[in-house]
C-alpha cells in the first residue's frame, strides 16, 4: 500500500499567459473515491484531463500506478490504457454501435480477440444495466444512457483509475440518477475514481475525500463531512452557500 | 373600388399566367411541329442509336469517371492529410498542388497526359489510364479541400475519447476520425461525383477506338452522320440518367446528416473552462 494510485506534485498549467494551475499536489490511494469540487474556471477539469496527459502539464510531476505520466519518453498510449475517462459530453463514437464502441479500442489497443472482447464488452453492458442496448447506435440513446455505455466503454479496458469529467452536467435532471447509480456502484466495488462533480450530494455520500479548488489552487481538502459539512476555508463556504441553496441571498445582498 | 395588397397580388398572379397561356397558344399555331421533330427529336435517328448509346456510350462513361473518382479520392486524401500535417513542407506541397490544378482547365490537363507526356517523355499511356489520370488529378485537388473540411468538423471529443483509450495519433485517425469525415462529407463529394461525370467528356480530344466512344463523343458521332439535333438530346438525356440520381442522392444525404451529424452535446468540456 506504499504506492499511491495517482500522485500530482507541483503540478503547473498554463494556457498561453493564462495560469490555470498554480502549483497542485494530490495524493490518492488505491480504492479511494477522491470528487473535486469548485466554481467554474478554478482549473478542477484541467487537473482532471492532466492526469491522463489530455492537457500537457506545463511544470510538476504526475505518477500514475508507478509510470511517470510527465516523463517526456513514456509510453503515453500504453499507459491510457489504464486509466479510464469519462467526458462530460459523453464522446461515444457516432459511427459506431454500443457494442463496436465497447470492442474498438479492446481489439485494436490491447489485441484482444474478437470473443474475448465481446464477451468484456458484454459484461461491463450488463453492469451499467444497458444490456439490452447492445445492437443501439449512439444517437438513439438518451443522454443518460450514453453516458452509460461511456462508463463501460471506459470500464472494458480494465483501468486502475476512473477520471470522471462532470459526468453529469450534460444530462437532464431525471437522468442524472442513474449515471450516478452506475458511479456509486462502481465506487463500492473499490474502484480508484477522481470525480470532478457538481453534485454535492453525490460527494458526500460516496467520496473518501473531497478537494476544493480556487483560482488554480486546491484551497480546501478532507473527508467528505469535513469540506462539505463543516468548510474551514472562507471560499469553500461561500461556494458551498451558492450551490447548496442557489436561491439563497447573502449578507451583501444579490 | 381601390383593390386591397392581396387582392392587388392576387391580379397581378393571375395576369402572369393569363400571359403563359396567350404566348404557348402563339407558339403552338405559328410553329412548324413537322420540322422541330425532324430536327430535335428524330425517332428514327434516336432509334439508330440504340442499343449502343447505353451499352458503349454511357457505360464508358460511367467506367470512366468511376476510375477518376477512384484515383481522385485516394490522392485527394494523400493532399488533404498533408493539408492537415504538423510538417509545414508537406502542406506548402498540397496547397500549390491544390491551387494549381484548381485553377487550369480539365482540358489542359487531358491534353497534356494525352499529348504532352508523349511527345516530353516518350511514354504512352492507354485510354483507362489517361482518363484515369487527367480526371483523378483534377477532382484530387478539389476534394482534397472538402475532405480537409471533413476532417476538421469531426467533433475533437471525438479524438480525446479515442485517445484517452489508449489510440494512438494514427490509429485515432483511421478508425475514428476519416470514418466519421466521410459520413460528413458524402454530400459534397457526392457533387464532385456529378462534376467529374460530366468532365470525362473531356477524353474526346484524344482520337477514341469505336468501342471507347463514351456519351458526348458518341452524340457527336452520329451528329455527323445525321443531321438533326436529335443524338445531342439522346446523349444529354443520358447524362440525366446518371447526374439526376446523384443529385437526388446527395440532397437525401444531406438531409439524413445535416440534423444529427454530432450526436453528443459539444458545446463545452475544451480547455479552460470549469
Amino acid at each position: 500500500m506504499s504506492e499511491a494510485a495517482v500522485e500530482i506534485t507541483g503540478l503547473k498549467k498554463s494556457f498561453g499567459s493564462l495560469d490555470v494551475l498554480k502549483g497542485i499536489d494530490v495524493r490518492v490511494e488505491r480504492g479511494d473515491v477522491v470528487c473535486i469540487i469548485g466554481p467554474s474556471g478554478s482549473g478542477k477539469s484541467t487537473l482532471l484531463r492532466c492526469v491522463n496527459l489530455l492537457e500537457e502539464p506545463t511544470g510538476g510531476k504526475i505518477v500514475v500506478n508507478g509510470t511517470e505520466l510527465t516523463d517526456p519518453d513514456v509510453d503515453i498510449d500504453a499507459a491510457r490504457t489504464r486509466i479510464g475517462m469519462v467526458f462530460q459530453s459523453f464522446n461515444l463514437f457516432s459511427h459506431l454501435s454500443v457494442l463496436n464502441n465497447l470492442m474498438v479500442a479492446q481489439r485494436k489497443v490491447l489485441k484482444r480477440d474478437a470473443k474475448q472482447a465481446q464477451e468484456v464488452a458484454l459484461r461491463n453492458l450488463e453492469r451499467v444495466g444497458l444490456s439490452d442496448k447492445v445492437n443501439a447506435m449512439p444517437n438513439q440513446l438518451s443522454g443518460g444512457q450514453q453516458q452509460r455505455v461511456a462508463i463501460a466503454r471506459a470500464l472494458s479496458m480494465d483501468p486502475d483509475v476512473m477520471l470522471f469529467d462532470e459526468p453529469t452536467s450534460a444530462l437532464d435532471p431525471e437522468l442524472v440518477g442513474d449515471v450516478l447509480g452506475v458511479m456509486r456502484q462502481l465506487a463500492d466495488e473499490g474502484m480508484t475514481m477522481l470525480v470532478v462533480t457538481h453534485e454535492m450530494q453525490f460527494a458526500r455520500e460516496v467520496a473518501d475525500r473531497v478537494l476544493f479548488m480556487d483560482g488554480g489552487y486546491v484551497v480546501e481538502e478532507g473527508p467528505a463531512e469535513q469540506v462539505i459539512g463543516a468548510p474551514q476555508h472562507e471560499r469553500t463556504q461561500s461556494f458551498l452557500a451558492r450551490v447548496l441553496d442557489p436561491t439563497h441571498q447573502g449578507p451583501t445582498g444579490a | 373600388m381601390a383593390l386591397s395588397k392581396r387582392q392587388r397580388a392576387k391580379a397581378f398572379r393571375a395576369g402572369q399566367y393569363a400571359l403563359l397561356v396567350v404566348v404557348a397558344a402563339v407558339l403552338a399555331v405559328v410553329a412548324d411541329w413537322g420540322e422541330i421533330q425532324r430536327s430535335f427529336f428524330n425517332l428514327e435517328i434516336a432509334a439508330e442509336m440504340f442499343p449502343n448509346a447505353i451499352t458503349v456510350a454511357l457505360k464508358n462513361t460511367l467506367v470512366y469517371t468511376a476510375l477518376g473518382f477512384a484515383f481522385g479520392l485516394a490522392l485527394g486524401l494523400v493532399l488533404a492529410l498533408m493539408k492537415l500535417s504538423p510538417v509545414a513542407p508537406y502542406r506548402w506541397l498540397a496547397t500549390i498542388y491544390i491551387e494549381f490544378f484548381r485553377g487550369v482547365p480539365a482540358l489542359l490537363v487531358f491534353i497534356a497526359l494525352s499529348f504532352g507526356v508523349p511527345l516530353a517523355f516518350g511514354l504512352q499511356f492507354d485510354i483507362y489510364s489517361t482518363v484515369m489520370l487527367a480526371l483523378g488529378i483534377v477532382g484530387a485537388a478539389y476534394m482534397a479541400e472538402t475532405i480537409r473540411a471533413g476532417i476538421q468538423a469531426v467533433p475533437k471529443g471525438q479524438i480525446e475519447a479515442a485517445r484517452s483509450l489508449g489510440m494512438s495519433q494514427g490509429r485515432t485517425l483511421l478508425t475514428v476520425v476519416i470514418p466519421q469525415a466521410f459520413r460528413i462529407i458524402l454530400p459534397p463529394l457526392t457533387n464532385e461525383l456529378i462534376l467529374l461525370t460530366k468532365d470525362s467528356s473531356l477524353i474526346y480530344i484524344i482520337g477514341l477506338a469505336r468501342d471507347q466512344y463514351e456519351l458526348t463523343k458518341f452524340g457527336r458521332e452520329t451528329l455527323s452522320r445525321s443531321p438533326s439535333l436529335t443524338p445531342i438530346l439522346v446523349v444529354g438525356l443520358c447524362y440525366l440518367l446518371i447526374t439526376l440520381p446523384l443529385g437526388h442522392l446527395s440532397r437525401y444525404l444531406e438531409r439524413r446528416t445535416g440534423g444529427k451529424k454530432i450526436s453528443t452535446p459539444e458545446s463545452t468540456g475544451l480547455g479552460v473552462s470549469a
